[in-house]
Order: C-alpha cells, then sequence, then structure tokens
C-alpha cells in the first residue's frame, strides 16, 4: 500500500496517511460497538449486561428464552418468503419497466416516467391507510402477498435499471437485432447480464430494506401465519417495564443473522457492485 | 365466586335471547392488544381468551398482537379509517380524546342493556373512571391500570444508615435521604445515586406526581384546558431539577425510563419511581430485600394512574359489539381482575377484586402488592386533552428542557402552557 501510494502524485503524505487510518478506524469502530454490545449482552446472563467482565459466564439462555417467547421458525419463513416475493416481482417489473423507458418510444413516455419518479418523493408510510383499503378490497389483508404488494412497483428499481441500460453501447442492441434476436432476447442476452452488478446491489438494499420493514408489516398483518421477524420481535417491546437488553440482544441478533452472515460472505462482490452501480 | 357465577347466568340469558337461532354461526370479534410488560404475556392473554371461549361457545375472540401502545393505536386507526376496524382494543387511556375525536369508539353506556350492566361500570376504582369518562358518557374500561409508586433497596438504606422499614414520607425527606444514599468513588463520580426519577419518553407523567404533590392539577375535565404554568408545577419542576442540580443525589439530564429498573437492581440507584407495572419484574430481578410505598408527599400525597383502557369500536356490526361488552365484562370480572394483576403487576381495576381468595393469598405473601391500592385514594386522572400527543410533547419538552439546564422551570411552563392554549383553541 505504502510503495502504491508513494508512486500517484495525490496519494496521502505520511501525516495524512495515519489521520486517514486513524479516522477510518475511529468510524469502523463507532459503527462496529452497538453490535458489540449486542454480541456481549446476548451471549452473557442479564446481570452483566451493563458490566464489563472479562470473566463472566457465556450462555445461550438469552437465545433460548427469546426463541421461546414467539414462533420464529414461522417468522423465519415468513420474512424469507417475503423478500423472495418482493425482490422476485421486482426483478422481473422494473427490468421490463426499465428497458421501455429506456429503449422504446410510446405515447406519453415522458410522462409516465414523470409519474414513476414522483414516487421516490413520496414516503411509502404516507400511503398506509390507502394501501390498507386496497388490500382489504382485494381481500388479502394479513397475508403475504399483502405485504409485498405495495412495493412490487419498485421505483427506485424502475429508475436504477433505466440509467443502466442507458449506458449500454447502442452497437451491442444493434449487433444483436443483425443476428436475428427479438426484444425479448435482446434484454435477455445483451441488457441484463451488462447490468449484474446493478442488480446485486439493488438486490441488497430491496432485501434489506424488507427484512428490516416494520410498520406496514405490523399494521397489515394479524396473524402468526404472514408476520415476519421484525412484528415478531415486538413482543420484547414491553414499554410498561423497561427492558430486558439480553434478551432484546439474542432476539435482535438472531433475526439479524440471515443479513449480517450474508454480507460477510457476499462482502466483496456487494462493495464492487455498488462502487460500480453508483448507489451510496 | 357468586359475583361471577351471577355474570355468566347474566351473559348465559342474553345468549339464549339473542344467540340461540344462529348458535351454529359463532360471534367473531378480534382483540387488539399491546403488548406493554415483559414475559410471556401473549401466552396469558392467549389462555384468558380460550377460557372465555370455552364458557362462551358462541362467541370466539382473536387476540391480535399489535406492538407497543403507540403502534397499537396507529394500527388502530388505519383500520378504523379503511372501515375495518377490530371490534374491541387495549389503548392508553389517555387516547380517549383523540380517539373520540376521530370518531371510532363507541360509548360503552349505549350498549348496556340491563341495570345489571350498568352498575358494572360503577364497580370500578373511581381514580381510573376519570381517565375514563367525559361529559357524562363512558367510553372506555379500565384494563391494565397503574400508578407511580416509590420502590427503596432496604440493603442501601441500612448501608447509609437510614431505617431499612421506612421510606420517605415528604419531600424534605426524600431529598434528605437520597443525599445519605448517594455514594461517590474518590474521583467524585457517583456510584450509587440516592434517587432517580427517569425523563424520557412520558415525562409528564412522573412530572404529574410531583405537581399533584404540589396541590395543582393539570386539565379539566373537558380535555380543553391545561394548566401547566401554575406556581404549584413550577415549585414541582424546580425540585425535580434541583435533586440533580443543587442536591447532587439524582443523576444529571434525562434519565432513562426503559432501563431505570436495571439500575436499581445494580444497585446504581437506591430508591426510584416507577410503575406499579414493574412490580412482578422488580420481584423477579433484585437479588436484596425491597419496598414498594406510596410516593412521598409534599402539600398531599399523590400520583397520576396510567396504563390501558378497553375500548369499542364504532363501525364494527352491533352483535360484534355486544359480544365485546360479555368479553370486557369477562375480562373485569373480580376473579379475572385479581389473576390478572397477580399475573402482571399490574392494579387489580377493582376493589372487589382484593377480597378475592386469589388476591388475599397474593397480597399476604406479597405486601407490596396492596401499596398501589391503598394510594388509588389520592391518584389523579392522566393528563388527557384533545390533541394530546400534541399538548403532552409540548409539557414534555418543557420538562425536558429544564432537566438539562437549558430553560428555566417557570418559563419553560410558560411557553408549553401558550403552546397547549394554541392547540386546544379549536375545541373550546
Amino acid at each position: 500500500m505504502s510503495a502504491l501510494a508513494s508512486r500517484s502524485p495525490y496519494a496521502p503524505k505520511a501525516g495524512g496517511l495515519v489521520a486517514e487510518a486513524a479516522a477510518s478506524w475511529l468510524l469502523a469502530i463507532f459503527w462496529i460497538l452497538p453490535l458489540l454490545y449486542a454480541v456481549w449482552t446476548a451471549f452473557h446472563p442479564a446481570e452483566f449486561s451493563t458490566r464489563f467482565e472479562l470473566a463472566a459466564p457465556l450462555t445461550l439462555d438469552n437465545f433460548r428464552r427469546a426463541w421461546a417467547a414467539a414462533p420464529f421458525a414461522r417468522y423465519f419463513l415468513n420474512s424469507v418468503l417475503l423478500v423472495a416475493l418482493v425482490f422476485g416481482a421486482q426483478v422481473i417489473l422494473c427490468t421490463l419497466a426499465a428497458y421501455a423507458f429506456a429503449r422504446h418510444e410510446f405515447f406519453g413516455k415522458g410522462i409516465a416516467f414523470a409519474l414513476v419518479l414522483l414516487q421516490l418523493m413520496i414516503m411509502p408510510d404516507v400511503l398506509i391507510v390507502e394501501n390498507y383499503r386496497t388490500m382489504g378490497t382485494l381481500g388479502i389483508l394479513d397475508s403475504i402477498p399483502a405485504i409485498a404488494l405495495p412495493y412490487v412497483a419498485s421505483a427506485f428499481g424502475i429508475f436504477l435499471l433505466r440509467q443502466t441500460f442507458k449506458t449500454v453501447p447502442k452497437e451491442l442492441d444493434d449487433a444483436a437485432r443483425l443476428e436475428g434476436a427479438n426484444d425479448l432476447q435482446v434484454l435477455l442476452k445483451v441488457y441484463v447480464p451488462l447490468a449484474k452488478p446493478v442488480y446485486v446491489a439493488y438486490g441488497l438494499v430491496s432485501i434489506s430494506y424488507h427484512w428490516n420493514n416494520f410498520l406496514w408489516p405490523l399494521i397489515v398483518t394479524n396473524s402468526v401465519e404472514s408476520r415476519p421477524v421484525t412484528v415478531g420481535l415486538q413482543v420484547f417491546s414491553s414499554g410498561d417495564q423497561g427492558v430486558d437488553w439480553a434478551i432484546i440482544s439474542a432476539a435482535t441478533l438472531m433475526t439479524s443473522a440471515p443479513l449480517l452472515i450474508a454480507f460477510l460472505v457476499f462482502q466483496r462482490q456487494f462493495v464492487q457492485s455498488f462502487m460500480r452501480a453508483g448507489i451510496r | 365466586m357468586d359475583r361471577r357465577n351471577f355474570l355468566t347466568g347474566a351473559t348465559a340469558l342474553a345468549g339464549l335471547a339473542s344467540g340461540r337461532a344462529r348458535a351454529a354461526e359463532a360471534t367473531e370479534i378480534t382483540f387488539y392488544y399491546p403488548v406493554a410488560v415483559g414475559g410471556p404475556i401473549t401466552k396469558i392473554v392467549d389462555g384468558y381468551a380460550a377460557d372465555f371461549e370455552k364458557a362462551n361457545p358462541e362467541v370466539k375472540v382473536r387476540p391480535i398482537y399489535a406492538g407497543t401502545y403507540q403502534e397499537t393505536i396507529v394500527k388502530m386507526l388505519t383500520a378504523h379509517k379503511s372501515g375495518t376496524p377490530p371490534t374491541t382494543s387495549v389503548l392508553l387511556s389517555t387516547d380517549m380524546f383523540s380517539l373520540i375525536d376521530e370518531d371510532a369508539i363507541v360509548p360503552i353506556d349505549g350498549l348496556l342493556k340491563s341495570d345489571a350492566d350498568r352498575g358494572w361500570l360503577k364497580s370500578f376504582f373511581p381514580a381510573f373512571m376519570e381517565n375514563s369518562r367525559t361529559a357524562g358518557e363512558t367510553w372506555g374500561v379500565p384494563f391494565q391500570r397503574s400508578t407511580i409508586v416509590l420502590y427503596w433497596n432496604k440493603d442501601a438504606f441500612r448501608e447509609a444508615g437510614l431505617d431499612p422499614e421506612k421510606a420517605p414520607a415528604n419531600w424534605d425527606e426524600h431529598v434528605a435521604f437520597a443525599q445519605k444514599l448517594t455514594k461517590r468513588d474518590p474521583s467524585g463520580n457517583a456510584t450509587q445515586w440516592g434517587t432517580q426519577i427517569p425523563s424520557s419518553g412520558f415525562p409528564y407523567w412522573l412530572f404529574q406526581a410531583l405537581a399533584t404533590e404540589a396541590g395543582t392539577k393539570f386539565m379539566d375535565e373537558a380535555g380543553t384546558h391545561t394548566f401547566f404554568d401554575k406556581p404549584e408545577a413550577v415549585e414541582a419542576l424546580q425540585y425535580w431539577a434541583d435533586l440533580s442540580q443543587k442536591y447532587k443525589c439524582h443523576p444529571p439530564g434525562i434519565v432513562e425510563w426503559g432501563t431505570t429498573p436495571k439500575d436499581f437492581f445494580e444497585r446504581k440507584c437506591a430508591m426510584m419511581w416507577t410503575t406499579t407495572g414493574n412490580l412482578t419484574n422488580v420481584r423477579n430481578n433484585t437479588k436484596f430485600p425491597f419496598g414498594v410505598a406510596i410516593l412521598p408527599a409534599h402539600k398531599q400525597p399523590g400520583s397520576p394512574t396510567g396504563g390501558g383502557n378497553f375500548y369499542i369500536s364504532k363501525k364494527v356490526p352491533a352483535e360484534q359489539q355486544a359480544a365485546a361488552v360479555r368479553f370486557i365484562q369477562w375480562m373485569t370480572s373480580p376473579e379475572r381482575a385479581a389473576q390478572w394483576s397477580v399475573d402482571t403487576g399490574y392494579v387489580a381495576v377493582r376493589p372487589d377484586a382484593y377480597d378475592t381468595p386469589t388476591m388475599k393469598a397474593y397480597v399476604e405473601k406479597f405486601p407490596p402488592a396492596a401499596v398501589a391500592r391503598d394510594q388509588l385514594k389520592y391518584a389523579t386522572a392522566e393528563l388527557s386533552t384533545h390533541e394530546n400527543q400534541r399538548v403532552t410533547k409540548a409539557l414534555n419538552d418543557a420538562i425536558q428542557a429544564t432537566l438539562t439546564g437549558s430553560k428555566p422551570a417557570d418559563r419553560a411552563l410558560k411557553d408549553a402552557q401558550v403552546e397547549a392554549e394554541r392547540i386546544l383553541k379549536p375545541y373550546r
């Protein structure tokens, strides 16, 4: 790293390098602290949750109690089904819409795209009552599709993919057409493969958002059969009596573990996709 | 036991009259319940619903657990605005005016047909009904209600040379005890604070206890006028701020509500002011002898009530509303109220619950359980007005500004009063 730094005229000099390293360590430590605290409290008995003693006994009891407090296995299944459904539908819909917006001319295209962009400006929480009423009319209240439906036509996804498709050289498109590919084949053979990093980055954003989403699933679901893990965590909210940090930490670690593990495993791909897709 | 038989008898009669013809199709009622206490609360409530169904086979109860009180009211109002509200919900007693303004609930009196039913509404502690009635109509039925009490660590009292069996009876003793109980390490940092009054989330509730003791009220019964800047209120807020700023026996700044019991268990504070709803929690988690007492008095003893009431939604069919009344009557019967109190630590909502064998045995084994009841005769209604969320926020901001030292008590409360006037003007 230092050899590289000395060669580039823009790389920070010794003092700057130290400051930069110190700053990034500081930020990293601040970022990881809550997680470290959660790990500490989750694996120790409740009386050690505000005391730091290296010799404190380790225990899995908090996890056992958290797991027993609600049907978490079912909630996990629901969450997985939910994010799969949302992401699957988003990929199909957004790809088709983005393709139309990027490469096709049709009547009212400008207005249609403006309407899609308008959706970006509106907080989904504002639409809760109207969405609830729509789900009621469709007769699917208290089901996983009801949680997913308002999110499948994602303006963010359409916008992001449209921008990506626009950067694909027109020559590639033309070449494929010369070979006799039809519209759909051009999309699947030329555009989609070139946009792969964007799909990965968008997938991470979408999946983590829907895994963590709370208010809408809470409102639209009533039963264990349709509630995701975040809503399942509510049994620990206990506002009147104060909170048992040990059990909450255990439950939080449990519910966020799939995302954390996925991030650690695919870290390199994620970071690269983000850099290429320009999402921050 | 008599009353319970009588009640089930009465409901069975009502069932005969209306329900026999369509006994095959059960009336289903939905019941939103906020998870506000720890422990296996959802399992307890599921158990109650199942017991009720066993006694009343023509009614099906579906409890729906809906997060905190705040999340539950959001869920309830969303469903109400979409035309499909739950039949009944447990929400904060202070949300009564907001729910009436939203046209979401019906008065309970209108649903009661017989004299026996109307008598049932008179069986609750009057202090709890103050938050359930307005303009001559009853809109809520007390269910999981609480007041604020003082918990003290008897070991800490002994170490500080105080009588471990005697809690501070008035404000002066409270300060004097707290100063003796505050322990510092050689560098001057407190290792144990004398007393702790939480001030996060809903500081107005704890402040209301101090203001009641100082001899003032916060609002009128119609929920349209507030009296935040009375001299007594200023005195109360000053006392609270002085505990940390002048007497140095209370942690400085904002004290977190959620972790205060934990601080007490960890001996970081020797006395704490918190809800009676914490009784079971404290009992299970303290490793030292502790006492529970009525809050220290100033001009008078006092505490606001708090907690949740049953409400019945407006936009549901009449037979569901009738079934909900039966469910609520069953849930608030003396035996059930006693059992609920034992299971959760909430105050049993009616005096005759304290005469049941369950409660008698419990109080005998665990005398602090009766303290909340004894305080009820001094209790006042919790702050509740139209636009309740906004009005209480004005007061909360004032309290926190004074506790953090950024505004003097008199000016902060004057500002809160001006803001409340502005918000409430349209409702007069």
